[in-house]
């Protein structure tokens, strides 16, 4: 900001971190070793929320993640056309990737602790509403209602005071309703964990399943991912909302013979947004992770991109109170927004133009796994995908691709166009 | 993703695990119905061998996953026009009985492998001769009117660049407009593309009042 902000005497910026998941948890963590007074406050300390929980491999790097927290490598991953080809691409992995597979519960736990670890302040309590400053620089006052054990399950209510707010409360945010945010497109995701038998369970050891076409989902996809010792089938969709279950059905029953047996052990369901808010920050208000809507298309992956814009939001205030010297105003924050979108955006845009094209019908379907043969694609999809980079491919190959996908749209279609004729 | 603090249930209304609402569903095939017999289990465990009755697709010529392309021949060659009409026959039943995966019987046809001018024979001359004709009719009036508007000659049009771009335009319609709805669906197209991108730059778009008073 343009306008000097005055330094804060005797004290330290406050920040309040609403929501312990990645972002919340990254966040709070970030702040609290630049020197920031950092409360978090999260409802359910042991919160398994329904999630795929899969993470990229940077992550693990990036945010020095202990080995033990991951059930599960994934080095491989089948994806399934309506016609049932099965197209295997984790080919081109080289020996130490590996795409991770994490309990929510034990992931989020582990970043508070370290945030906590860090200086942080963490609270189990649930945020209720908060009061607007009159002033540019007065406190914002938060109520919420904390559980200490001590009064027993409907908690104490309590207020307080700080300079920022950061939203990292999820899809039903709060803190985005209490800054008038806006709402965005949510699809569902519906997953069941079933425990299967052991003989069954080798075949999923080290694979992932994505099953694509109408019955599954009209426009997104269904999966079998393994989780610690048991394996969560579900599915996802934003315009069939009410046929979830039928859906659900459809990927159970074209994974069928290798879940023949198993128990449903939980049946879990979560709203995933499609795009982010149209506001994003107010004042000194921030959103991140799934609050402000960062979830891609098409994969539908956001547990990396919670925690890295919790960590960027966190990084923004740091910098902006000068290690929590000085008064932070919306610029500061801003400053988070613009690296993020400037950083992530083409990501988003490609994944969306991505599941237009390819999720629209079946002959696309057919197309896209067609397509995920390629030793080349796969390369490109995987290292874009564990480390969050867009690697710059060969001119060649790229012409290679373009014609190739071309040549498998342009096939699909034609049968498209014959299987039309049938029907009359 | 991140967990909802401030909410104790998600919007989505969470079934209980009894509840699979299996019975719910529109039962449609003998596959289906075998598993949604089972509440709880999947595919069901003791049950299985005795009402097992799987629908698979069946074909004389579907031989381990793939058209048995020496069924298929005609003179010694390839029959590929049938090919094609088998393989639509059998998307078609598929989309009407969605099947199980099999590890054991995988499905390895590929499209790819009848040949580009099978395809070109089937679906594209009857469509490139009216494309031809299209672009050539525009191209000639085209030339026509230029002439008679500027004066300039055929000949001379060619080392133009406006006439260029005019032809340019002209092909890239003839191709991308090939029916009248062709143009409400480029449309539709061009709005659908565009909405994400409106998403993201929502946030950048409201004009805030506190950022331009601490701009001064």
């Amino acid at each position: 900001a343009a306008r000097a902000t005055p330094k804060l005497s005797n004290r330290k910026l406050r920040v309040a971190v609403i929501g312990g998941g990645p972002a919340g948890g990254a966040a709070a963590e970030t702040l609290a070793q630049g020197g920031i007074e950092t409360i978090l406050i999260e409802r359910k300390m042991d919160n398994c929320k329904p999630c795929g929980g899969a993470i990229p491999l940077c992550m693990v790097g990036e945010f020095n993640l202990p080995l033990d927290i991951i059930d599960r490598r994934v080095t491989k991953m089948k994806m399934i056309s309506p016609s049932n080809i099965a197209v295997d691409i984790g080919r081109t992995l080289k020996e130490h990737e590996y795409i991770g597979m994490v309990r929510r519960e034990v992931l989020d736990a582990y970043l508070r602790e370290r945030a906590e670890k860090s200086g942080a302040t963490v609270i189990n309590g649930l945020f209720l509403k908060m009061d607007h400053p009159e002033n540019w620089d007065s406190p914002y006052t938060l109520h919420y209602t904390e559980y200490d054990g001590k009064t027993g399950a409907t908690g104490t209510k309590k207020t307080m005071e700080v300079d920022a707010v950061i939203g990292a409360d999820g899809a039903n945010s709060r803190v985005a309703k209490s800054i008038d945010a806006g709402d965005y497109d949510y699809a569902i995701a519906f997953q069941e964990r079933i425990r299967i038998p052991d003989e069954k369970m080798t075949y999923y050891e080290d694979l992932a399943e994505m099953y694509v076409g109408d019955d599954v989902s009209p426009d997104f996809y269904g999966w079998v991912f393994p989780k610690c010792d048991h394996v969560a089938v579900g599915t996802g969709t934003v315009t069939h909302k009410g046929d979830i279950k039928k859906f659900q059905l459809a990927t159970r029953n074209r994974a069928k013979d290798k879940i023949l047996g198993g128990k449903i052990i939980r049946v879990e369901a979560h709203p995933i947004p499609e795009h982010p808010r149209p506001r994003r920050l107010s004042k000194r208000v921030a959103l991140v992770g799934d609050a402000a809507g960062y979830v891609t298309k098409c994969s539908g992956e956001g547990i990396y991109f919670a925690a890295k814009s919790g960590r960027m939001c966190a990084e923004a205030i740091v910098e902006g109170s000068q290690n929590g010297k000085k008064m932070i105003d919306e610029g500061d924050l801003r400053k988070y927004l613009e690296k993020w979108d400037k950083t992530y955006l083409p990501t988003y845009r490609v994944l969306d133009v991505l599941q237009k094209v390819f999720y629209r019908s079946n002959p696309a379907r057919e197309a896209f796994v067609e397509m995920c043969n390629d030793e080349y694609v796969q390369k490109m999809t995987f290292d874009s995908y564990l480390y969050k980079r867009v690697a710059p491919g060969s001119p060649l190959e790229d012409i290679k691709l373009a014609v190739n996908t071309i040549g498998s749209l342009v096939r699909a279609n034609a049968l498209r166009r014959e299987i039309e004729k049938l029907s009359v | 993703a991140s967990s909802d603090n401030g909410t104790t249930s998600p919007v989505v209304e969470i079934p209980k695990p009894a509840s699979v609402a299996v019975e719910e569903v529109p039962v449609k095939s003998p596959a289906e119905s075998s598993s949604a017999s089972e509440n709880g289990a999947v595919g069901g465990e003791a049950t299985d061998s005795s009402t097992e009755t799987v629908i698979k697709y069946q074909n004389a010529k579907w031989v381990n996953g793939t058209w048995d392309l020496k069924q298929f021949e005609k003179d010694g060659k390839t029959d590929w026009d049938s090919v094609i009409v088998s393989e639509a026959k059998r998307r078609k039943w598929l989309e009407d009985n969605p099947e199980t995966t099999s590890n054991d019987e995988l499905v390895v046809f590929d499209t790819s492998i009848i040949p580009w001018w099978a395809w070109m024979k089937r679906y594209h001359l009857p469509e490139a001769e009216l494309l031809n004709g299209r672009a050539a009719m525009i191209g000639f009036f085209m030339a026509y009117f230029v002439d008679s508007l500027t004066g300039v000659g055929l000949v001379d049009q060619m080392g133009n660049f406006f006439c260029k771009t005019l032809l340019f335009v002209a092909v890239a319609g003839v191709l991308f407009i090939r029916k009248n709805e062709d143009l409400d669906k480029l449309k539709d197209l061009f709005d659908e593309t565009t909405l994400y991108d409106k998403q993201w730059q929502a946030a950048w778009k409201e004009p805030d009042s506190s950022t331009v008073s601490s701009k001064k």
